[in-house]
């Protein structure tokens, strides 16, 4: 059975620190064997934000039809859903949060109509990734990011449990992430875990 | 002088629980006879930071939209009032694109150092978080605190005060809420009282 991986590059900036990040995480999932990659950009996705009308609390559907029509399947679809995006202004970047906020038809259908999200066998099955970049140093920069990415996660039906976050602080200007000691390393390394821990959830 | 207080819906939902709320402060800041002002931006267009760092050599933004008006606007009042409901644990994404623009504030405050507010300029702008969140729990706004800071930072507003009331789908709905819009209209007519007395102090 293959691997299929939901990549969401949520930069407005093309190949920033957040984007090398994922790139390099995806460059060594790629390689597995049995894994397919997508990778979608936000700016180019179509997503509005949400309207807070709550009809999806009746329709089980967003009343929107843009991008995100599209995206709903391949979510559903995904073993594996990667956020990235970088940090300003102390929480994720707005192309990231209107993502977030669009998940809202998840949790309607999770919590007020009480409908599965994806089949039975396949729950405790997922796997979430958080990538992050922030430019300041601070070591709290990304605590205002991390429960809207719980939120996100836990609706599409990703446990708590099972996310897995990289963040690097301290990378501000393009390509800064270049020289950060750790951070190819890491997303190499985290790509091993990620997929040899679906490996086993799947039972290849 | 009249002290001029702008308040931000940024709520995607016209009329609900967190408008009300932001209504609520502004007619008690216009019951203290101040000059109010309301921008609901849902209504505006706007497309968010595109993280070109154009700002941070020009000090200017290359976006041409709506948030131009908006900015000068928020740079010409003395109370500024912001008002976003919590959808997934944050702000919403149209109040998030409003703030990510203000780089080019930043950018001309900590890169090209043209722009500088006094600590007496500061403490006659007072800045205000108002907002509702369905649940209950006590941290649900917690996410939305250090964005709204590096905001009023970048702004040069003192972050005065939340106006903030949770547990909205209990209550069902704010007008349920037994403190919340009397609060609301109470902290409008206590703090133009207070940017009065600084304007006539400093």
């Amino acid at each position: 059975m293959v691997i299929k991986v939901l990549a969401f590059a949520g930069s407005p900036r093309r190949g920033g620190n957040s984007e090398t990040l994922l790139d390099w995480m995806l460059d060594a999932m790629r390689n597995e064997s049995n894994v397919v990659v997508e990778k979608i950009l936000l700016i180019e996705a179509n997503i509005n934000p949400c309207m807070g009308c709550n009809m999806c609390e009746k329709l089980n559907k967003c009343v929107q039809r843009d991008g995100m029509d599209i995206i709903h399947d391949k979510i559903i679809e995904a073993d594996c859903i990667i956020l990235a995006a970088p940090i300003f202004c102390m929480g994720v970047c707005s192309q990231a949060k209107a993502l977030i906020d669009r998940a809202q038809v998840f949790r309607s259908r999770k919590y007020v109509l009480k409908l599965p999200i994806i089949p039975p066998e396949r729950k405790g099955k997922r796997l979430g990734v958080f990538l992050s970049t922030a430019g300041q140093k601070w070591d709290y920069v990304f605590d205002a990011a991390i429960p809207s990415v719980k939120c996100f996660f836990n609706v599409i039906e990703v446990k708590e449990r099972d996310i897995h976050y990289l963040m690097i602080n301290g990378v501000d200007e393009r390509g800064a992430i270049l020289s950060h000691p750790t951070a190819y390393q890491d997303a190499k390394n985290l790509a091993r875990e990620v997929v040899s821990n679906l490996r086993t959830r799947i039972g290849q | 002088m009249k002290v001029l207080v702008l308040g931000i819906s940024g709520s995607p939902h016209r009329h609900g629980n967190t408008e009300m709320l932001l209504d609520s402060f502004l007619s008690g800041a216009e019951n203290q006879e101040a000059l109010i002002e309301k921008v609901v931006l849902r209504d505006l267009n706007y497309s968010p930071c595109k993280a070109c760092n154009a700002c941070h050599k020009t000090g200017e933004c290359i976006v041409n939209d709506d948030l131009n008006m908006l900015f000068n606007r928020i740079l010409n009042v003395d109370c500024l009032a912001v008002a976003s409901p919590i959808y997934s644990m944050g702000i919403t994404a149209e109040l998030k694109g409003v703030i990510d623009r203000a780089q080019y504030l930043w950018a001309k405050k900590f890169i090209l150092k043209t722009l500088y507010f006094t600590n007496n300029h500061i403490r006659k702008h007072k800045g205000l978080f108002i907002s509702t969140a369905g649940l209950s729990w006590d941290h649900v706004f917690d996410t939305a605190f250090p964005i709204i800071t590096a905001f009023f930072n970048a702004t040069g507003f003192e972050y005065y005060d939340n106006i903030i009331a949770n547990d909205m789908d209990r209550y069902g709905g704010i007008q349920e809420h037994p403190t919340a819009l009397k609060d609301a209209f109470s902290k409008g007519v206590e703090v133009v009282r207070a940017i009065e007395k600084l304007k006539r102090d400093l």
